[in-house]
């Protein structure tokens, strides 16, 4: 399949959920709910189909110094038609609260826009954020007029903070990033999710549509990711596969689930049933 | 800069520091101290010796 049947796919959300169902954040109107982001990929032409495919409004793209010796991933600005997409420049690197604010700085002077991914991850080992470090950057910022949309873990009353800050959104992580395990702890999500007062968008640690598709159906509003699109064996593919799963799950919380039963209930009516006496098989409505 | 010395020469301009290190002004951002430019708008003001510079630049990331 090509790029372009994907693309067109994939921003083509159902009549019933589309126009009805916008995506509010930072002041502006989306029609996608999934954010990506522009890291990993094995070439700009890859990446580009990843997020044609995806439906996506909302890319994430890091900050680093320039190295004079190795051009890495120069000229994404230019590899990317950014009049398509919101920009989030993240903190990704940033181990404290100073080192947040100096690159957010620095973000929105090489980009112009105000929006930023805030990250203070002081452990490499497991990525998980300094909620402390992220709430004192997260005033800072908000103070300064970004748009600040901060990583955390799934903590309602941290979330509850933020929200007190000024943040345009809370991002509590399904699991640390680049793990692809999911969803680890859906009643945590939970309590962030009742009362939230700003979009909740599950960032980090999806590793499959489902997963995506879990947190939507459970309430988020949203879901970012990069990994599983960009170490899929066929990323254009999986950045599809990703904004079906999203759609699918924001269209099941909008649905409302039925309640779980601890019993079964059959979904055919019992009565009527064509039977034949068997002396294995007790009959309940049988004489006792 | 960047985290490192950087050999100072007297008069050295920041708009002079960018041509020494081949930097395309339009590409990054800079940090002199504690003010942020786009790098096309920075001023071209002469260094001093323990002025803290920070050139970047936007990549690839989630």
């Amino acid at each position: 399949m090509s790029s372009r049947s994907f693309a067109s796919s994939a921003a083509a959300e159902p009549a019933h959920t589309a126009p009805a169902d916008p995506f509010r954040l930072g002041g502006r109107t989306f029609t996608s709910r999934l954010l990506l982001g522009t890291g990993k990929f094995r070439d700009f032409t890859v990446m580009r189909a990843a997020l044609e495919a995806s439906g996506t409004q909302i890319v994430t793209v890091a900050v680093r110094r320039v190295e004079l010796n190795a051009p890495g991933h120069a000229g994404l600005l230019d590899a990317v038609d950014w009049d398509r997409y919101q920009l989030l420049p993240n903190t990704a690197g940033c181990r404290t609260a100073d080192e947040a604010v100096r690159v957010a700085r620095l973000a929105r002077a090489a980009t112009g826009t105000n929006w930023v991914k805030l990250e203070v991850i002081p452990d490499a080992r497991h990525l998980l954020p300094d909620p402390v470090g992220t709430l004192r950057a997260a005033e800072t910022l908000a103070a300064d007029g970004f748009t600040v949309l901060p990583y955390v873990q799934a903590d309602a009353v941290l979330a509850r903070a933020l929200e007190a800050a000024g943040c345009a959104a809370v991002m509590p992580l399904a699991s640390p990033i680049g793990t692809g395990r999911g969803l680890r702890a859906p009643e945590l999500l939970r309590t962030v999710l009742d009362g939230a007062q700003v979009p909740i968008i599950v960032d980090a640690g999806l590793g499959v549509p489902s997963d995506a598709a879990q947190a939507l159906e459970l309430g988020a509003d949203a879901a970012l990711l990069n990994t599983a699109v960009a170490e899929a064996r066929d990323p254009e593919r999986m950045a599809y596969a990703f904004a079906l799963g999203v759609q699918a799950g924001r269209a099941a919380f909008l649905a409302g689930r039925m309640l779980p039963r601890d019993h079964a209930s059959p979904s055919s009516p019992p009565e009527g049933a064509v039977r034949l006496p068997d002396p294995e098989v007790p009959d309940p409505e049988g004489p006792l | 800069m960047n985290g490192a010395a950087h050999p100072h020469r007297p008069h050295l301009t920041l708009h002079a520091l960018l041509r020494d290190l081949n930097i395309d002004p339009a590409r990054v951002a800079v940090a002199v101290n504690d003010d942020f430019y786009p790098g096309a708008q920075a001023p071209d003001r002469p260094l001093e010796e323990d002025d803290v510079i920070e050139i970047v630049r936007i990549i690839g990331g989630g």
